[in-house]
């Protein structure tokens, strides 16, 4: 991919940190687990 | 700075999307369909018989009695199940993407959130729709050529099975097609980077497929075993790599890929050593073509050493790395007996618990070397560098333990339950009589002597002890008097016991049957591997766009020869160790 400039996060990343995207993808991945407990 | 990009893009995916589902929906595609999901469409089509030949019958007794012809419904099918979900799936996105991508056209946007998150949106469309094309065709399209060439007889193997061309390799493939011969649009540049964000979600939610009381079934020198080849596998791919000098982001990924397992490992400690794109795909590669390799030796040198299924199932799950690969050599070097396949498999979810061990070791090495001479402060490197994704899987997996999502004990979600067995599974009374008439003959000094040696040749554990003739004998009067399997220990006993030779092929079937009828699938885990699936491939098909031809050679080859190495001591060093322990002790 050809670099392109972001103000935010990295070329990686949306996210201006990896823990932020931890913490982000922590909360999905929770909602995922219980939304699906509640709605199988 | 404005991220959004005013383009035609977004609604133009919806509306391929809704294209898509409409068809589905209509029937349109069932052509296609039947070919892409073939096993779900003969399934459909022995439901559709079965429900015709009742439809005509009741059809025939309504107008013998002059009554109205009955208004049935067929069943619905795994075929109608599937189309179902696509036509959802479908419909969803395309409607939201149609929506949401007529707001940006007519929208003003102003520097700030709302912009940048909406930005990322027609990206996330973008791999989605890449997404669907690659699991929903591209991986059936593979699975049936892979098929078709074996059932030709043009190859005796499944090329598609052993070489893992399955939606994850296909979609890094993909991505990496793109990137490298269309380049990416620059109104999904900015989309592309969530690909790390859900391969990290998807990490997490695997802790949900594990429960620690299926771990228990191994005993504790086996579990130190496992750890001493998968921390020691890390440790010398770290050492390697220093002497070969690659550079400490793509030798710190390759040795969580080497010691642990696969895919997922890789993905989970990428970013704690800040792996490019590249690396983490180089690493997938050396696994890869390493398991192949595996999966054809494996099997001929387990049969040359005359390994009994526990041996190699043990062997297997340690020496091989990634957990397709290692089902795919305990079902080549024994296709019928599952003792092999579980045993193997049971190995290989145990390593995937070291995983925090190897990120937490990795993040600190790579502070370290990455900062030189410079003392590192391991209190520090933890607080600064741990990654919460990964306390993320360590919570599902506890979670999971406890029996939150479904029953305590479950394995990827198969758990035993007898109370749960229906009433229509319970054996018959010509079963029962089979299973009384095998217990008498075995029962007689004849076939003790016989159960005795089969049970000692087969090496039938159970919970760190040789299963006794007795013991069996317990099972099958248990079995006859509930009619169905009481206990999940009971059931590991019969079925080893069924695959004796010269039993009563009505008992042998009794067995099998009262096996299948007390394991039951979780409705909720099979909706999280799915989401898993989804998750890995979407982050898998970002992953493959940032890589770019110029950056793979860079990395040069020493990761495979790194990994040629280390792979090749494991599985030397594990079979040494399977073949002079693990008869004591698994």
């Amino acid at each position: 991919m050809s670099e392109p400039k972001f103000e935010r996060g990295t070329s990686l990343s949306i996210f201006v940190s990896d823990r932020r995207e931890d913490l982000s993808a922590l909360i999905f991945a929770f909602a995922i687990a219980f939304g699906v407990m509640l709605l199988a | 700075m404005i991220y959004t990009i005013k383009s035609p893009a977004l609604v133009i995916i919806g509306i391929l999307m809704l294209i898509w589902g409409g068809l589905n929906k209509s029937g349109n595609l069932d052509g296609i369909q039947s070919y892409l999901q073939t096993s779900a469409y003969s399934d459909h089509m022995k439901v559709k018989e079965k429900f015709d030949a009742e439809l005509r019958v009741a059809t025939e007794m309504a107008a013998a009695e002059n009554k109205p012809a009955p208004e049935m419904k067929m069943p619905e099918s795994k075929f109608d199940q599937e189309k179902a979900t696509q036509t959802k799936m479908s419909n969803f996105f395309g409607g939201a993407f149609v929506l949401l991508g007529l707001f940006i056209l007519v929208w003003k946007p102003k520097q700030g959130n709302l912009d940048y998150f909406v930005s990322v949106v027609p990206g996330i469309a973008y791999i989605l729709v890449i997404a669907f094309i690659v699991r929903w065709g591209l991986d059936p399209i593979f699975a049936n050529w892979g098929n078709a060439v074996k059932t030709a007889g043009i190859l005796s193997w499944d090329f598609a099975k052993i070489f893992n061309l399955n939606y994850v390799v296909l979609g890094i493939v993909i991505g990496m097609l793109i990137v490298n011969v269309f380049k990416i649009p620059a109104w999904a540049a900015n989309g592309v980077r969530t690909a790390r964000f859900f391969l990290k979600t998807g990490v997490i939610l695997l802790g949900t497929l594990y429960s620690a009381a299926e771990l228990a079934q191994l005993g504790g020198l086996s579990v130190v075993m496992i750890g001493i080849f998968v921390l020691g596998s890390v440790g010398l791919v770290l050492f390697m790599g220093k002497r070969m000098k690659t550079p400490n982001s793509m030798t710190a990924v390759l040795s969580a890929g080497m010691g642990v397992c696969g895919v997922s490992a890789t993905v989970a400690a990428a970013p704690v050593v800040q792996a490019k794109a590249e690396e983490i795909a180089y690493t997938i590669g050396t696994i890869l073509i390493w398991g192949v390799g595996c999966m054809f030796l494996f099997p001929t040198i387990g049969h040359l050493l005359n390994m009994g299924p526990v041996q190699f199932g043990a062997w297997a799950g340690t020496g091989i790395l990634n957990s397709a690969q290692v089902a795919g050599a305990a079902l080549a070097f024994d296709p019928t007996n599952i003792e092999t396949l579980k045993v193997a498999e049971i190995f290989n979810i145990t390593r995937v618990l070291f995983l925090p061990i190897i990120v937490l070791w990795l993040a600190a090495w790579y502070v370290k070397h990455e900062e030189g001479a410079k003392k590192v402060n391991l209190a520090q490197v933890v607080i600064a560098k741990f990654p919460v994704f990964v306390l993320g899987f360590i919570a599902m997996f506890a979670l999971s333990s406890m029996g939150t999502f479904a029953p305590a004990g479950h394995y990827q979600g198969k758990y035993f339950s007898s109370a749960e067995v229906k009433e229509d599974k319970l054996l018959k009374d010509k079963e029962a009589r089979a299973l009384n008439g095998e217990l008498t003959r075995l029962r007689t000094a004849e076939g003790v002597q016989a159960l005795s040696k089969y049970l000692a040749d087969k090496n039938v554990v159970l919970e760190g002890h040789k299963v006794t003739p007795d013991e069996a004998f317990k099972a099958l009067d248990d079995l006859i008097a509930n009619k169905k399997m009481m206990t999940r220990q009971q059931s590991n006993i019969l079925m080893s016991v069924s695959k004796m030779s010269g039993l009563d092929a009505v008992a042998k079937g009794s067995i099998e049957k009262a096996e299948k009828a007390a394991t039951h699938d979780s409705k909720v885990i099979k909706e999280y591997r799915n989401w898993i699936a989804w998750l890995f491939a979407f982050g898998l098909i970002g992953l493959g766009m940032q890589i770019t031809g110029k950056a793979l050679k860079q990395a040069g080859g020493a990761p495979l020869v790194i990994g040629g190495i280390v792979g090749t001591l494991k599985a030397v060093g594990s079979l040494i160790v399977v073949l002079m322990f693990v008869k004591e002790f698994v």
